[in-house]
């Protein structure tokens, strides 16, 4: 089968450079050979499991101890941003 | 003999003793890193300062009063678990200068128990790989044998704990990635049930089958650090709310009227055979000793590693887009868009493998593709897991090798991506499954470690830890190799 | 030719829960940028999300009060796309099994009842907020939005007009009002809408080609985007081209909608189940007791207005519409000894005029529903004139004063006592004969001048209705 890496890398966000673009597609497809050798099963695949349903957390605001959280400042929070301005996170200018 | 050597059971018996101090213990241990490290490569980060100063707090509040029996160990840490002030890279130029400002569930464990951590492990980028080569920064290696690989992904954590390094570690285990590196190195790794450990901090490579777990250089030593991370978290929502016995009490290599399983499919064409053959004398043994052997079958083995590809690499895809350049770690340096900024950053900062899981996620999840592949990929894992419910009517555990072959040399399979997923094939059925595993040294080919693997239903640690010490028993424990 | 328009909505409401959908940060509107947010709502590497129970809760209240089936079993799916207002770069959502479907509201066109299918309705996180300004390079990310709750509600195309999209929209606002699971503050965008529009020749059973609009902020707003795209589509096929599928951004302030996404681009989201949440299960009895926790729903309450109390529909629907309002009517009703009729004219003139002016809420005044009633029955029973009622109602809104003090005090005490206007009107009848004389030759417009100076005379305590009845009995006597 062949697969557009082209199209994978732009739906992901990832760019790959026309030199590795062959070799992408090779190892893509020998992986995607690999993978896509399953049998036929039919059933169910949502994985719902009501017998362990899934314990829902209180609406309940700062349980921060119960919960394990920590009380973190805004500098704290966003100190690993590579750009800042005016307390917010700065990306290129956006339209949408 | 040097106080790096001993293994956590005995420190902890000299430090409540006062034989010995934390902090000499711990710069014995800096120094053992500071010895080996260029050659083995196992810390991406050591935070010797810190270490010492957390092992003269322990000495001194054990004047005071009684502490946790791991109470001012070293312990190595895997850097794809989230410490509070200290890089955390995944091995990544994408976090290349990441620092969480809060500690993952299994820290906070560790933290209260007054670990000493002596710095992070190297590892595959983003925990993706088998041999712990696709670390941005830097080659892990197996100090068995320089020239072989550790193992992956969670290389750094078994290697640490083989050199020495490190007296136990975390590491984590997606498909293999802590049972695979603990056979290589010749060390003792558990994969815990998934949801018995919190995940809570654990930078997701897939979250439906990641689960942190120790390394140690024996099955009490895991076993004791097993018992400090295990626990129910309601951060974590896929946390098994339940309580756990004190594993380390209860150890017992007694094997009488043990039920062991062999699954045929784990012993096939892709299996080694002096691996095969090393592994089942080691069951021998343990029948010779009052186990008993039954013979099961797994039909679907053979898809887990295409199934355990696709749901792992779909999950990851999506695990990983939050790496954007937006909020932390790396971004490119010129750009003159939004779309320009994403793909340049994530081109840059992500290495080849970790571009193709993301790219075959991407792919399996795409419109069109999303029933042949992940859907499809689920319902062989749902078959998976029927077959181990019927395989565990018949037996208690089940026995199989760690790995199919003894760790491979440094460049050996790089190329060919398939061949390094081929390394996983013993392994992955259990996360899959959700189960608990443990690799344990069985012996050795052409010099270099085997692990035996057992297979336990879900929650049984206990048996797999008590079956582990009846191997570790005939075998001995593992001692820091020269390197 | 002749056209119909086909409508259909996509609203997403945030919820007023206390805190945010995956985690315990605080839900709130309008604070500080980057203050109401952790670790986890700004997708830190290694965080996970736990899901909030009242979130659920909510939603299956919605589904009830909007007649749909309630799927006690379901999960969460990650809906995957970039933008630097989703930090993890993908939204929790519902795909494939939503909390609620297959479900209808009803809403008033004309005087007619019409039922508009709600498709489903979905649990999922909101984004942060962009922030732009002209006079910097860039675009600035306020994470403090991020993971409140929100529900989707996703109605069938069944509008034909922007009127009943507005009705429509109105109708969802005022349930969801009811139920109070959200704010539904217009300006703080609580409740906002994705509008989907084609447009076929009238008397066509086939759908055209349906353009998605996005950035509709407002229900009037809504209105002039449907208006507009309905118009655009006509235009463009009487020009002989074709509608194609695509998404448009609507701006409000030019009128106009601008091309956003073609299908071609259309986005890939790749939707999965969320590996970090498990199954959502709701006991039965569970979703039994949510739904006898209703209120008395808008139409439900409209209707009984009509029927039982004898108001016009008119007067129903304004009552309805508005949540302090009618709790107002309706505990005035509860309370009784006066008639709906007088009840609803209250609420719907002082009462709504001083909600406007000062833009609180009744609850928040001087004035209870007893002391409305009060008012009401001394006017009925003829002790207080109206205009008394109206200066009454002034010095409880102001100064929480006593109804009969104020009576006293300002000696409101209307005089029905027939003898006693008998008297006034023959002395003002007296003084004023002239007037008497131009009516008595034909000039009927004196009698309003004689009955005002006769209220004029008891300093406007006599009762209008009997004064009135004594001078035309003069008169004509």
């Amino acid at each position: 089968m062949s697969i557009d890496v082209k199209h994978l890398a732009k739906l992901a966000r990832l760019r790959i450079e026309d030199d590795k673009l062959a070799k992408f597609e090779k190892d893509m497809e020998s992986i995607v050979a690999m993978v896509e050798q399953l049998p036929e099963v039919s059933g169910d695949a949502s994985g719902l499991d009501p017998e362990h349903p899934m314990k829902l957390r209180e609406d309940v605001e700062g349980t921060t101890e119960a919960l394990g959280t920590d009380k973190l400042t805004r500098s704290e929070l966003l100190a690993n941003a590579p750009k800042m301005q005016a307390g917010c996170v700065v990306v290129p200018k956006t339209v949408e | 003999m040097e106080l790096y050597e001993y293994s956590a059971h005995e420190l902890s018996k000299m430090l409540s003793e006062k034989k010995c101090s934390s902090e000499e213990l711990t710069k014995s241990v800096l120094d053992r890193a500071a010895a080996t490290d260029e050659k083995v490569g196992a810390y991406l980060t050591v935070c010797a300062e810190e270490a010492l100063k957390k092992a003269r707090e322990v000495d001194e509040k054990r004047a005071k009063e009684t502490l946790h029996p791991l109470a001012g160990i070293p312990i190595g840490i895997k850097d794809n678990i989230s410490t509070k002030g200290l890089l955390t890279t995944c091995a990544s130029k994408m976090l290349y200068n990441y620092v969480p400002p809060f500690d993952a569930f299994v820290m906070k464990k560790v933290n209260a128990a007054d670990m000493v951590v002596t710095g992070k492990l190297n590892m595959d980028e983003f925990a993706m790989g088998s041999s712990t080569e696709n670390s941005y920064f830097k080659k892990t290696h197996n100090p068995h044998n320089l020239d072989c690989v550790p193992g992956g992904s969670s290389g750094g954590s078994a290697a640490a704990v083989a050199a020495g390094s490190a007296v136990i570690s975390l590491g984590s285990d997606t498909g293999g990635s802590i049972r695979m590196p603990a056979s290589y190195c010749g060390v003792v790794g558990l994969k815990p049930t998934y949801g018995s450990v919190s995940r809570y901090g654990l930078v997701a490579f897939a979250s439906s089958l990641d689960q942190i777990g120790p390394f140690g250089r024996n099955v009490t030593d895991t076993a004791m650090l097993y018992g400090v991370i295990c626990g129910h978290d309601n951060m974590d929502a896929t946390s098994a709310d339940r309580e756990y016995p004190d594993f380390t009490a209860l150890l017992n290599s007694d094997v009488k009227g043990l039920k062991i399983g062999i699954p045929e499919e784990y012993y096939g064409d892709g299996v080694d055979n002096s691996v095969k053959e090393t592994v089942m004398n080691a069951v021998k043994e343990l029948e010779k000793q009052g186990a008993q052997i039954v013979n099961i079958s797994l039909p679907s083995t053979g898809y887990a590693l295409n199934a355990y590809y696709i749901i792992s690499s779909a999950e990851a895809s999506s695990n990983l887009a939050r790496f954007d350049g937006v909020k932390y770690g790396y971004r490119t340096e010129n750009y003159d868009s939004l779309i320009d900024m994403y793909e340049k950053t994530r081109s840059e900062g992500f290495g080849d493998e970790v571009k193709r899981r993301i790219m075959l996620g991407t792919f399996v999840l795409s419109s069109g593709f999303f029933d042949a592949y992940y859907k499809k990929a689920k319902l062989v894992a749902i078959e998976i897991v029927k077959e181990f419910n019927a395989a565990f009517e018949k037996c208690d555990v089940i026995a199989t090798p760690a790995t199919p072959a003894t760790a491979f040399k440094l460049g050996e399979n790089i190329g060919d991506p398939t061949k390094m997923y081929a390394a996983d094939i013993c392994t992955v059925t259990v996360n899959i499954a959700g189960l608990p595993a443990i690799s344990v040294p069985c012996g050795r080919v052409n010099n270099m470690p085997v692990g035996l693997q057992f297979i336990g239903r879900k929650f049984s640690e206990q048996t797999l830890l008590n079956a582990a010490l009846a191997v570790e028993n005939n075998y001995g424990e593992a001692k820091p190799v020269n390197v | 030719m002749e056209y119909e328009t086909i409508v259909g909505l996509e609203v997403h409401a945030e919820l007023n829960t206390k805190t945010k959908i995956y985690c315990n940060c605080k839900n709130a509107f309008g604070l500080e940028v980057n203050t109401q947010i952790c670790p986890i709502c700004t997708g830190m590497p290694g965080t996970l999300p736990t899901l909030n129970e009242k979130v659920v809760e909510y939603a299956v209240k919605m589904g009830h009060a909007t007649n749909c089936s309630i799927n006690n079993v379901c999960k969460q799916d990650r809906k995957n796309y970039f933008y630097p207002d989703l930090p993890k770069a993908y939204q929790i959502s519902q795909a494939d099994i939503p909390l609620c479907e297959n479900g209808y509201v009803e809403i008033m066109m004309n005087g007619e009842e019409k039922r508009i299918g709600i498709t489903r309705i979905h649990i999922e996180e909101d984004a942060g907020k962009m922030l732009h300004n002209d006079a910097f390079q860039g675009s600035l990310v306020d994470f403090n939005r991020c993971g409140v709750p929100l529900i989707e509600i996703v109605s069938e195309p069944d509008m034909r007009s922007s009127a009943e999209a507005k009705a429509y929209l109105d109708t969802l606002k005022s349930i969801l009002q009811y139920i109070d699971i959200s704010d539904c503050k217009m300006q703080e965008g609580s409740i906002r809408c994705d509008v989907n529009v084609s447009v076929r020749p009238k008397g066509s059973t086939e759908f055209g080609k349906r353009v998605e609009m996005k950035n509709v902020n407002s229900f009037s707003g809504a209105m002039r985007a449907i208006d507009y795209e309905a118009n655009r589509q006509i235009e463009a096929l009487e020009r002989g081209e074709e509608i194609y599928q695509e998404t448009r951004r609507w701006d409000d302030q030019k009128g106009m909608n601008i091309l956003l996404r073609s299908k071609e681009d259309a986005q890939d989201y790749r939707y999965f189940p969320e590996p970090d949440l498990t199954t959502i299960y709701m006991p039965l009895e569970r979703v039994e007791e949510l739904k006898n926790s209703l209120p008395e729903l808008p139409n439900a309450k409209i209707k009984r207005y009509v029927k039982e109390l004898g108001l016009s529909q008119v007067d129903a629907e304004l009552i309805a519409e508005n949540l302090p309002r009618c709790r107002l009517f309706d505990e005035c009703i509860k309370l009784g000894g006066c008639t709906a009729k007088n009840v609803s004219n209250w609420v719907l003139a002082d009462v709504s005029k001083y909600m406007n002016e000062t833009g609180k809420d009744i609850a928040d005044s001087n004035l209870t529903a007893e002391k409305l009633v009060k008012i009401i029955t001394l006017i009925e029973s003829g002790k207080i004139s109206n205009n008394s009622g109206k200066i009454i109602f002034e010095e409880i809104i102001q100064n929480n004063a006593d109804i009969d003090k104020v009576i006293e005090e300002k000696g409101l005490v209307q005089i029905s006592d027939d003898s006693a206007i008998e008297k006034l009107v023959n002395e003002v009848m007296a003084a004023n004969q002239k007037s008497v004389d131009d009516y008595r030759g034909g000039k009927t417009n004196a009698l309003g001048f004689l009955v005002g100076q006769c209220m004029k005379a008891s300093k406007g305590q006599a009762n209008p209705a009997k004064c009135k009845e004594l001078v035309l009995k003069y008169l004509n006597g």
